[in-house]
């Protein structure tokens, strides 16, 4: 009798080996398979290399899509929700309530919208333009002139009187094309996004506005938004995607809104809990 | 779930920041790493969740549920690609397994890339339960569930899947 294995003892262990090598077999199991990989050379390295596979499987970090993916996703859910508030209802006096809610009742708060984000656009040209360094070159007057006007147009759209006339939908759409547009940093129409995140009654309309400056984060003022924004967010969803970007920025400034959104009484658990994790990550 | 099915198709977006990271990753695996593909597929399965919301039917797990609309349309999407396969070779070229995966390799490291390249070998339905269990955490009672088969059938077929790329990945 020799001391290397017949080829039926490996047999009898084949199926054992993926669990050994995951350690889920139970303790007398794992003395056999144990006692006959002691033997088997073979056996033993088709263990090892199961337990390489392993942790080079577990390695691999989870992928992060696109944020045009949940842009792209908002503006389909608005389409549906058009959709569903077309659809023929049993009462007609429904659907003049539908109309009436969409508008009067808030025409003071929209007014108050559309008066803070015209004055902050205003208030940013103005410091923009009144504000340069020392040395600054001054050939940059007509790229300015006409991010302006795209700015003045996209702003019109989003928050003046256009915006009435537009859905949810169109927003979202507005939004995202408006990364597409804007070409250096400093330029207004991330102000008009700021407005967007801020005041755009609709959430999904602030989240795409939030996924679209996350696309501009090297402007200096989207991170300064997001932290501001966080303090007069009360849209769930819209609390925990700025929280996300906030960490992936690794905006540490976060901190004191983050730790009042976690102690804040009447913010949803969820709300607390993603507050304390980015925290906890951030500091 | 009840809630969307009333049409308060808000909560939808709870849903999508539950599940969509799982689900593109599921979808990145399957397409091997197709990043593209796997995005486009991703919002089919929201599209597709929003419009056959009325037939999902409270009782087994939603997430196992969604993971059902995932596979299906990955298998449209496979599908697809086969018809193209005669009639368009550069479009083939351009989402071709390897042909991606290699576009991919300067973001992700060498020694992903070599798993992903033995992953994508793999027949399809050994991948799918692969990814199930090592990279999306289903138990074997879980994709039994979904695959139709004992819990005892899906660790068989998992270990074989396993096995079969062990021998892949180490024939290299």
């Amino acid at each position: 009798m020799t001391d290397r294995p017949s080829p039926y003892d490996c047999f009898t262990v084949a199926d054992q080996l993926i669990d050994y090598a995951d350690q889920v077999l139970l303790p007398e199991q794992t003395a056999r398979v144990a006692s006959h990989l002691s033997q088997c050379p073979a056996c033993q390295e088709q263990v090892a290399q199961l337990r390489e596979l392993s942790v080079q499987m577990e390695a691999i970090e989870p992928a992060k899509p696109s944020p045009a993916l949940r842009n792209q996703f908002l503006l389909m859910l608005e389409k549906e929700k058009a959709v569903v508030a077309a659809a023929p209802v049993p009462a007609p006096e429904v659907r003049e309530a539908r109309i009436r809610t969409m508008w009067p009742g808030e025409v003071s708060r929209w007014a108050m919208r559309i008066a803070a984000g015209v004055a902050l656009l205003v208030m940013g040209m103005v410091l923009g333009q009144q504000w340069q360094p020392e040395n600054a070159p001054t050939v940059t007057s007509a790229p300015i002139a006409g991010s302006t006007k795209h700015a003045m147009q996209l702003a019109n759209a989003l928050s003046g009187d256009a915006s009435q006339s537009l859905s949810a939908s169109d927003r979202i759409q507005l939004v995202d094309n408006a990364v597409e547009q804007v070409d250096a940093t400093g330029d207004p129409a991330v102000q008009v996004l700021i407005n967007t995140l801020n005041f755009d009654p609709n959430s999904n309309v602030r989240l795409a506005a939030a996924n679209a400056l996350y696309r501009l984060r090297t402007d200096p003022r989207v991170g300064e938004a997001f932290i501001q924004s966080l303090t007069i967010q009360t849209d769930p969803n819209v609390q925990i995607l700025l929280i996300e970007l906030l960490v992936n920025m690794r905006e540490r400034r976060a901190a004191p809104q983050l730790e009042q959104l976690a102690n804040k009484p009447d913010a949803l658990p969820i709300v607390r809990q993603q507050a304390e994790y980015g925290l906890g990550t951030l500091i | 779930m009840a809630q969307i099915q009333a049409n308060d198709l808000d909560q939808l977006t709870v849903l999508f920041d539950r599940y969509h990271l799982p689900i593109f990753n599921y979808l990145l695996r399957r397409t091997n790493n197709d990043r593209e593909t796997a995005e486009d597929l991703t919002q089919t399965v929201f599209e597709r969740l929003l419009k056959y919301r009325t037939s999902y039917q409270p009782g087994p797990s939603f997430r196992a549920w969604i993971y059902q609309l995932a596979r299906n349309a990955h298998a449209d999407y496979w599908q697809r690609q086969q018809h193209m396969h005669t009639s368009d070779v550069l479009q083939v070229e351009r989402q071709g397994g390897f042909g991606s995966s290699a576009f991919d390799a300067m973001i992700t490291t060498e020694r992903d890339q070599n798993l992903h390249e033995a992953l994508a070998l793999l027949p399809e339905a050994q991948r799918d339960i692969l990814v199930l269990h090592r990279f999306q955490g289903f138990s074997y009672e879980e994709i039994g569930q979904q695959l139709a088969c004992s819990a005892g059938a899906a660790k068989v077929k998992a270990h074989r899947a396993l096995q079969a790329l062990r021998t892949i990945y180490f024939a290299s």
